[in-house]
């Protein structure tokens, strides 16, 4: 097994930010997922100007990814010009593209791996679990200006995971039905054998000793190994956030980075007291509760000893964080995050809410990638 | 050699009945019924076998049973019957037509237009050189000259459609391949109604035919395929999407439009693609949009194949008729490759030449049309027509492969393809 060192922490400017959106190829015959990336971005004609776009795991995905950016503002103008270049691009292969955390009705085993020594390597370690990975998530990057406090933050955010999954929720149905969760895309990412929470480490110093040892376990070869929920970025000299399922809109993506931003700042300017090793104990249940019912979920305390409806929790933390987003002038781009958990609803509500109204699915995806698109419907 | 097998039953079977009053005279055809049996196990079985020992195409394996077993080698398959499985066929090949027609998406050339350039040039210049080829090589008179051309420009839409689904491929060369298809298929139909009253106009003189026939082929597929296309969407309507019921009333719309046509004397053809085209683009509401061919078509397909097999006058093969056929075929094959290499694009041109060589195949309709044109006048329109016949007889065999290596080559085959022991 050839490992790869961690390398240094690369500084970077506080709460600059990263967004990473996972989007599905669909056919505009039947709106199912269609293999189609590589020759997608094969003959993208595109200056990266915006940011990149690139192939993952299976041919029936792709990946957006910004530029870094100072501000909330930058990652909508980004997104929007990303957007735009793959719309113009998909229209002339006449490709649909989707947002969402899971394709409502696709037959994972019809995927097909990506070429390249990666992904050959990804299929040949995880098997199956490697095309059931046709999921989609958004990950946002917040910069950090030292490597003990990417760790801290590490720690700090994992509490706030149910926020995150509950806000972005977006995939209801797997294999053409309804799954009962709001965000069943995470139960694909857990089969991983290293997915899951951050252990409690405290410092830089303890997370380069617990990867070195895992990498002398033979667990692990590199960071990309870690499937956590939260890790930290070392060559980005960022904090990733990788539990939110991709939104059908970028709006929505981008309301999400304005929280992620907002609570950062809020995070390290208040310094909480941490609670890592009680947290694990409940981490996976209020991860679960997240996942089943959204903003309907109730979160465990491991330290006052109590549940906290999420809707109530959440509530809380948009209100904590408003001078923070202000002082970030991001303070607009959380509005609809509080209108969603005023009103508790979401994109898995959305969804449903199609299928009700059409009663079958590819009609419900055929509105998805008109969503994504910016098309009101 | 039929008779060899049939003579000693005959015998015995005349002997019972002077005994057993109850039994009926000695059957001197095939029930249809079980001719059509017949033709699915056997085209199935060496279908399959094809597939899994030497890796053909299933469809190759189809058009050699009915050729092997059809009236030019062993005659198990009589002329008659061949008249009998007609219907059979023309219901395979409708379904085929309309699941075609339903795959046309001219928007995509509005969004696209290096694929309106790359498809106008593989109309133009396959009509151009195959018309040229016949017309100064082959020397048929103008009129016959068009109607190769007008029967042999287009790709075989059941074939690659079959073929797609078999190696189960997708991708954009998956998909133009598809796209290709159906336009030249679109745009062969409408020469093949042109050319039907250059051919009126030349051999009978009678102007009134000239015009009409042309005219009651193009508005009498159109109004019949209207009909399937406002049936179908209106009973559909009131059944769930996606239902087996909406399968149901597509199947049953588009056999009622085949049975139509064919007592109007329209092209089944040409009736059912338009049907599918009219689908595609009438269906507001996507209520139809969705639902697809159960697995059971395949079985339709198989006899269709086998009859195409057993039609190809091969009795009739002579090595000039063999070598101009090949050539007409080069000429063909010249002529798309061409098309897709000059059009450019934004596809790399090894790709666009794999959907050149994508759509290669060349039968089943190639087939039923001339055999339309030359039932006009069969005193001369047989002999005419032998040229694309065996053109169509020799690409029935190699059309498939060359469509499945174009998307093997292309990558876009379903990784780990395996033998499945199923049909599809």
């Amino acid at each position: 097994m050839t490992t790869k060192a961690l390398g240094e922490f690369k500084d970077s400017a506080a709460f600059s930010l990263g967004v990473e959106l996972e989007l599905q190829l669909v056919s505009k015959r039947d709106f199912d997922l269609t293999r189609g990336a590589t020759d997608l971005l094969g003959s993208l004609d595109y200056d990266e100007r915006f940011g990149e776009i690139k192939l993952e795991i299976t041919e029936s995905m792709i990946e957006i990814s910004t530029q870094p950016q100072a501000t909330v503002d930058g990652i909508a103008t980004d997104l929007g010009g990303l957007r735009d270049t793959l719309r113009q691009h998909c229209e002339r292969n006449n490709i649909g593209v989707c947002g969402g955390g899971t394709h409502p009705f696709h037959h994972w085993p019809e995927r097909r791996i990506c070429p390249g020594d990666r992904f050959n390597d990804l299929y040949q370690r995880y098997g199956y679990l490697s095309k059931q990975f046709t999921v989609f998530g958004q990950h946002v990057h917040v910069g950090c200006t030292s490597a003990d406090e990417a760790i801290w933050l590490t720690q700090a955010l994992g509490v706030h995971v149910p926020a995150f999954i509950a806000l972005s929720a977006s995939s209801p149905f797997v294999d053409g039905v309804d799954s009962f969760y709001q965000s069943a895309r995470l139960n694909a990412v857990s089969a991983f054998p290293l997915s899951g929470q951050c252990p409690p480490l405290g410092s830089w110093q303890e997370f380069t000793e617990h990867f070195a040892f895992l990498q002398a376990c033979g667990i692990a070869q590199g960071i990309k190994d870690l499937y956590w929920d939260v890790r930290p970025k070392p060559e980005f000299g960022t904090v990733e956030i990788r539990v939110c399922d991709t939104p059908l809109t970028i709006e929505q993506a981008t309301s999400l980075a304005a929280l992620a931003q907002s609570l950062a700042r809020w995070l390290l300017r208040t310094r909480p007291p941490l609670h890592t090793a009680k947290q694990a104990h409940v981490a996976r249940y209020n991860k679960f509760q997240a996942c089943r019912y959204g903003l309907e979920a109730m979160i465990s305390d491991p330290v006052n000893l109590s549940q906290t409806p999420l809707k109530q929790t959440l509530a809380d933390l948009l209100e904590a964080v408003s001078e923070d987003a202000r002082e970030l002038d991001c303070a607009h781009w959380l509005s609809p995050l509080k209108q969603a958990v005023a009103e508790n609803t979401g994109d898995a509500a959305w969804l449903r809410a199609r299928e009700k109204q059409h009663g079958n699915l590819n009609d419900v995806v055929r509105e998805a990638s008109e969503r994504l698109m910016g098309k009101d419907n | 050699m039929i008779e060899t097998i049939t003579s000693p039953l005959r015998a015995i079977w005349e002997s019972l009945l002077e005994r057993l009053f109850f039994l009926p005279p000695f059957p001197e055809t095939i029930d249809s019924l079980a001719l059509f049996s017949l033709l699915l196990v056997v085209g199935l079985l060496l279908g399959e076998w094809l597939h899994a020992h030497a890796r053909w195409p299933k469809v190759t394996g189809y058009v050699l049973a009915g050729t092997v077993f059809g009236p030019s080698a062993l005659g198990w398959i009589s002329i008659e019957a061949l008249a009998q499985a007609r219907p059979i066929a023309d219901a395979a090949l409708g379904l085929l037509m309309m699941e075609v027609g339903r795959r046309l998406d001219l928007s995509w050339l509005r969004r696209n237009p290096e694929l309106l350039r790359s498809t106008l040039a593989d109309i133009t210049l396959s009509f151009a050189l195959i018309f040229l080829f016949a017309l100064w090589l082959v020397g048929l008179t103008p009129a016959w000259a068009a109607a190769t051309a007008a029967v042999t420009m287009a790709s075989a839409p059941a074939v690659v459609l079959l073929t797609i689904e078999e190696a189960k491929a997708q991708g954009q060369v998956t998909e133009r391949i598809i796209l290709h298809t159906a336009i030249s298929s679109a745009a062969s139909f409408v020469a093949f109604a042109v050319v039907l009253g250059i051919v009126h106009a030349e051999l009978s003189e009678d102007w009134l035919n000239a015009l009409v026939h042309p005219l009651w082929v193009v508005i009498g597929a159109f109004l019949v395929g209207g009909m399937g296309t406002w049936l179908a969407l209106r009973i559909a309507k009131t059944l769930p999407k996606g239902s087996l019921a909406q399968v149901f009333v597509l199947i049953a719309c588009a056999l009622l439009a085949v049975g139509i046509a064919r007592m109007l004397a329209v092209p089944v053809f040409l009736t059912l693609f338009l049907m599918g085209v009219l689908l595609a683009s009438r269906d507001q509401q996507q209520t139809l949009r969705y639902t697809a061919l159960p697995e059971g078509h395949w079985l339709l397909a198989i006899v269709l194949f086998v009859i195409v097999g057993a039609s190809l006058p091969w009795q009739d093969f002579t090595w000039l008729a063999g070598v101009q056929a090949l050539g007409l075929l080069l000429v063909r094959a010249a002529a798309k490759a061409g098309a897709m290499a000059w059009s450019g694009g934004s596809m790399p041109w090894p790709k666009r030449l794999l959907v050149g060589m994508g759509i290669q195949p060349l039968s089943a309709t190639a087939v039923f049309m001339a055999y339309e044109i030359a039932s006009l006048y069969p005193e001369v329109g047989r002999s005419a027509l032998t040229l694309p016949l065996f053109a169509a007889a020799m690409m029935e065999l190699v059309g498939p492969a060359l469509c499945r290596l174009a998307l093997h080559r292309s990558g876009e085959c379903e990784s780990g393809e395996r033998n499945q022991g199923g049909i599809a």
